[in-house]
């Protein structure tokens, strides 16, 4: 519990760094009185804007004033949709979160068995099957995927919709896709982890004391294998998220990963940061519950 | 392991759970439009152009323009000037809210006055910059008085949509613009940010109710996806075709295209002030070099139209007629360029966006293919928005660069940024210059088509710019849909489309 504690104050150290980030480099890549005013702005306009927000003042003064509005939960007002930025990004959030989830799951619910089977059957075919099915979605681009997907599930078999969000059905196609991309790894990393565990002195003398080869799997290699496998759950959150933009786009599904792109081609400064934001409270507080997974499979490992 | 797996099972409970709440079943008897752009807000005041397609599903201006650019009566019945600075509208008798109430002249002036009030932020505001106050003078006229007389009031007025005094008094101008109470053909039922808007008919509508029940605008991005969605029939209606997906509309009997040339011209300006394009003859070689009917079949796939030598396209008032584009002639190219001491070419550049207007990387890689072959070595640069941005305020957009000025159905609207005003361009041109600010501030509709007439006579021989193309507007649709064509402007007209 103190474990919990510490490590949740600590959450606002990395975010502010993405956000200093984020901030130094859009502003280095375009001047936003350009942007927000186009090119019939009066001075006047011009000066009053500047003012507001701070430009006529060195970079890490403006992020002061920036984090001091940010501590009062203010991110500003989006340039286009003249709304609080957080609240367009909020409502993109749920849409996000669901693909994200759904996609991990599913990854995780078929990369580690088939991980689990290569190792098990080493250069097998099983093994040899399902690594060359790994490298295959390893290189096939998400974004080549998805359309194919659309055009055999949505167009020739006329089983799922083609886009857009809505029952069941509707998420089947991006949570494919998301997943293809995010399975290759798992299945890699598991067949490695497995593989080395079962060279382990315990797990020879445990198949040497009579465990057969399916309980000294399940008891002895999966608990310890499983570990590292774990820690790549937590890795691949930033991955996911760059895939989920790209899924995001093809299926016309309502997300913050759309959002945000578009919100950096216009400059739109409050939404890139609110939504940079919020998705990396997400992967920070998902590697905290990584950490925690952790400790609860593995007693060795000392919450402190 | 087991607490392991336990926690990935309630996870993936968790999310499922979720899903069960959240249902898109399509209503019966609804209209399903594929939109490309699909607006962030659904207020009057926000967003880009591409709003007011969303805005006037609900909202109606005084004046509207139709699908060909031409004006139309719809808030008001018919305008005119009463003085050279003062119009007088009659409006519309009989046209209720949709809460009931009945639309007034005070809902008028109330709009214009909260719209041009220098502290409201409003998208669209500079359409009716000139307007400097209303005046009611019973409950169905309202007078308009502008600062100088402005033909283009009425024009102006038609991206401004009328919004009802009372319940945006009562809720304030962010509330109730995010529950449109409007006159329009479509009532409000929900807005889901970036999925869809849905709208049900308004029974009421003093135009008649609308041959559809429901109504739903559903955002679709991705070109592919789009062509996919009408190709399935999970919609009726898809905006902007990629051009390299016509033919799997075309192939199929039950799919249609139409196409509109829309009032956008497509143009490669120069930077005249400096060498070679301080010439007119070298800016005369490249329009010869271009093969402009060529690439209008392959890089737009025959649709929209090359521009006649002038910045306006056919339909847009202050078209002249007597001006032809100048043909693809290589070898006059080739001996223009001489001519203008540049017998060896010269190295030279195109900057462009991308996916800023149909197929505009395409083109510019085309003509920087038929300008080299001329002797002008041309290579292509695309550029990012946010870096435009900047190059276009710094005042140095590149010996040449292209970009879409469009008119909606005036010359007014597009050829002030070749005036020394506008920061748009670098040429310049004091005839043009003097006959822009007379066509501006007269009454007299003939006058005003003379000095458009002329004003293009300049530009076809200065050529500022490469007049290539009216680009089109290329929708897709099921053959059970009746009644509908896409609009010049590109804004959404829906009331009368059915689906068999």
């Amino acid at each position: 519990m103190r474990y919990l504690l510490r490590r949740l104050l600590l959450v606002p150290v990395p975010l502010i760094f993405v956000i200093a980030f984020v901030f130094v480099v859009l502003r280095l890549t375009g001047d936003p009185v350009a942007i927000y005013l186009g090119l019939d702005a009066t001075p006047e306009q011009e000066a009053v804007l500047r003012a507001e927000l701070h430009l006529d003042e060195p970079v890490v003064v403006q992020f002061g004033y920036f984090l001091a509005d940010l501590a009062q939960g203010d991110f500003g007002t989006s340039i286009q949709f003249k709304r609080a930025a957080m609240e367009v990004v909020m409502e993109r959030l749920g849409a996000t979160l669901q693909l994200l989830t759904l996609g991990l799951a599913f990854a995780i619910l078929l990369g580690i068995p088939a991980g689990v089977a290569c190792a098990v059957w080493k250069d097998k075919l099983p093994d040899f099957a399902l690594s060359v099915l790994a490298v295959i979605g390893q290189s096939m681009p998400s974004f080549w995927l998805g359309i194919l997907l659309i055009q055999l599930f949505a167009l020739d078999l006329g089983w799922l919709p083609t886009s857009g969000r809505g029952g069941l059905e509707h998420l089947v196609l991006p949570t494919v896709t998301l997943a293809t991309f995010l399975i290759p790894n798992f299945i890699l990393v598991t067949r490695v982890s497995v593989l080395e565990t079962m060279r382990e002195q315990f797990v020879v003398t445990a198949r040497a004391r009579g465990a057969g080869a399916a309980r000294a799997l399940w008891r002895h290699v999966l608990p310890n294998a499983i570990n590292p496998v774990v820690s790549l759950i937590g890795l691949q959150l930033g991955r996911l998220m760059g895939g989920a933009v790209i899924t995001e786009t093809i299926f016309a599904w309502p997300g913050v990963g759309r959002l945000m792109v578009s919100a950096i081609f216009q400059r739109d400064v409050p939404i890139v940061i609110a939504s940079v934001f919020i998705v990396a409270v997400t992967i920070i507080l998902a590697n905290l519950l990584v950490d925690l997974v952790q400790a609860a499979i593995d007693p060795r490992i000392r919450l402190r | 392991m087991k607490r392991f797996l336990m926690a990935i099972g309630a996870m993936a409970l968790t999310v499922t759970a979720g899903i069960g709440a959240s249902l898109a079943q399509t209503p019966k008897d609804t209209l399903v439009i594929g939109a490309a752009v699909f607006s962030d807000s659904i207020s009057p005041a926000a967003g880009g152009y591409l709003t007011l397609s969303f805005v006037y599903q609900t909202w109606e201006p005084l004046v509207a323009r139709d699908a060909d650019d031409k004006l139309v009566p719809a808030l008001a019945e018919r305008w005119e000037a009463v003085e050279p600075t003062k119009w007088r509208f009659h409006l519309r008798r009989g046209v209720k809210w949709h809460d009931g109430t009945p639309f007034t002249a005070a809902d008028v002036k109330f709009t214009i006055d909260y719209v041009t009030n220098p502290q409201t932020v409003y998208a669209r505001k500079s359409r009716i910059a000139g307007v400097v106050g209303t005046d009611i003078v019973d409950d169905h006229t309202v007078e308009i008085r502008t600062a100088t007389p402005s033909a283009l009031l009425a024009r102006g007025l038609a991206d401004i949509a009328i919004e009802q005094k009372a319940s945006t008094e009562k809720l304030g101008i962010k509330e109730a613009h995010r529950k449109p109470i409007g006159t329009g053909p479509w009532k409000y039922v929900e807005w889901i940010a970036g999925d869809r808007y849905d709208l049900t008919a308004n029974p009421d509508y003093w135009g008649g109710p609308p041959a559809m029940k429901n109504l739903r605008l559903r955002s679709l991005p991705e070109g592919a996806t789009r062509v996919a969605s009408l190709v399935a029939g999970e919609t009726h209606i898809i905006e902007e075709v990629p051009v390299d997906l016509l033919p799997s509309i075309e192939k199929r009997r039950n799919l249609k295209i139409d196409a509109v040339e829309s009032s956008v011209s497509l143009v490669l300006s120069f930077d005249v002030r400096k060498p070679p394009f301080n010439d007119v003859r070298v800016r005369q070689a490249m329009d010869y070099a271009i093969d402009k009917k060529t690439m209008l079949q392959q890089m737009l796939g025959g649709y929209g139209s090359v521009l006649d030598g002038q910045l306006v396209t056919r339909s847009t008032f202050g078209y002249n007629p007597n001006i032809k584009a100048r043909p693809f002639d290589r070898a006059k190219a080739k001996a223009l360029l001489a001519e203008a001491g540049y017998a060896k070419g010269f190295d030279t550049k195109i900057n462009t966006m991308q996916g800023r207007y149909l197929s505009d990387v395409d083109i510019a890689n085309a003509a920087a293919g038929m300008m080299t072959e001329a002797g002008a070595r041309t290579t292509v640069n695309v550029l990012e928005g946010a870096v435009w941005a900047q190059l276009d305020r710094a005042r140095d957009q590149g010996p040449i660069y292209q970009v879409g000025w469009f008119s909606v159905g005036d010359a007014d609207f597009n050829t002030v940024w070749y005036t020394d005003g506008s920061k748009r361009n670098y040429w310049s041109n004091a005839e043009f210059n003097k006959l822009w600010e007379e066509a501006r501030s007269t009454l007299d509709e003939g006058a005003r088509l003379k000095a458009y007439n002329r004003m293009m006579e300049i530009m076809h021989e200065e050529v500022p710019s490469i007049f290539l193309f009216g680009l089109p507007r290329i929708s897709g649709r099921s053959a059970s849909v009746q009644g509908w064509q896409p609009s010049r402007d590109s804004l959404l007209r829906l009331h009368k489309v059915s689906v068999k």
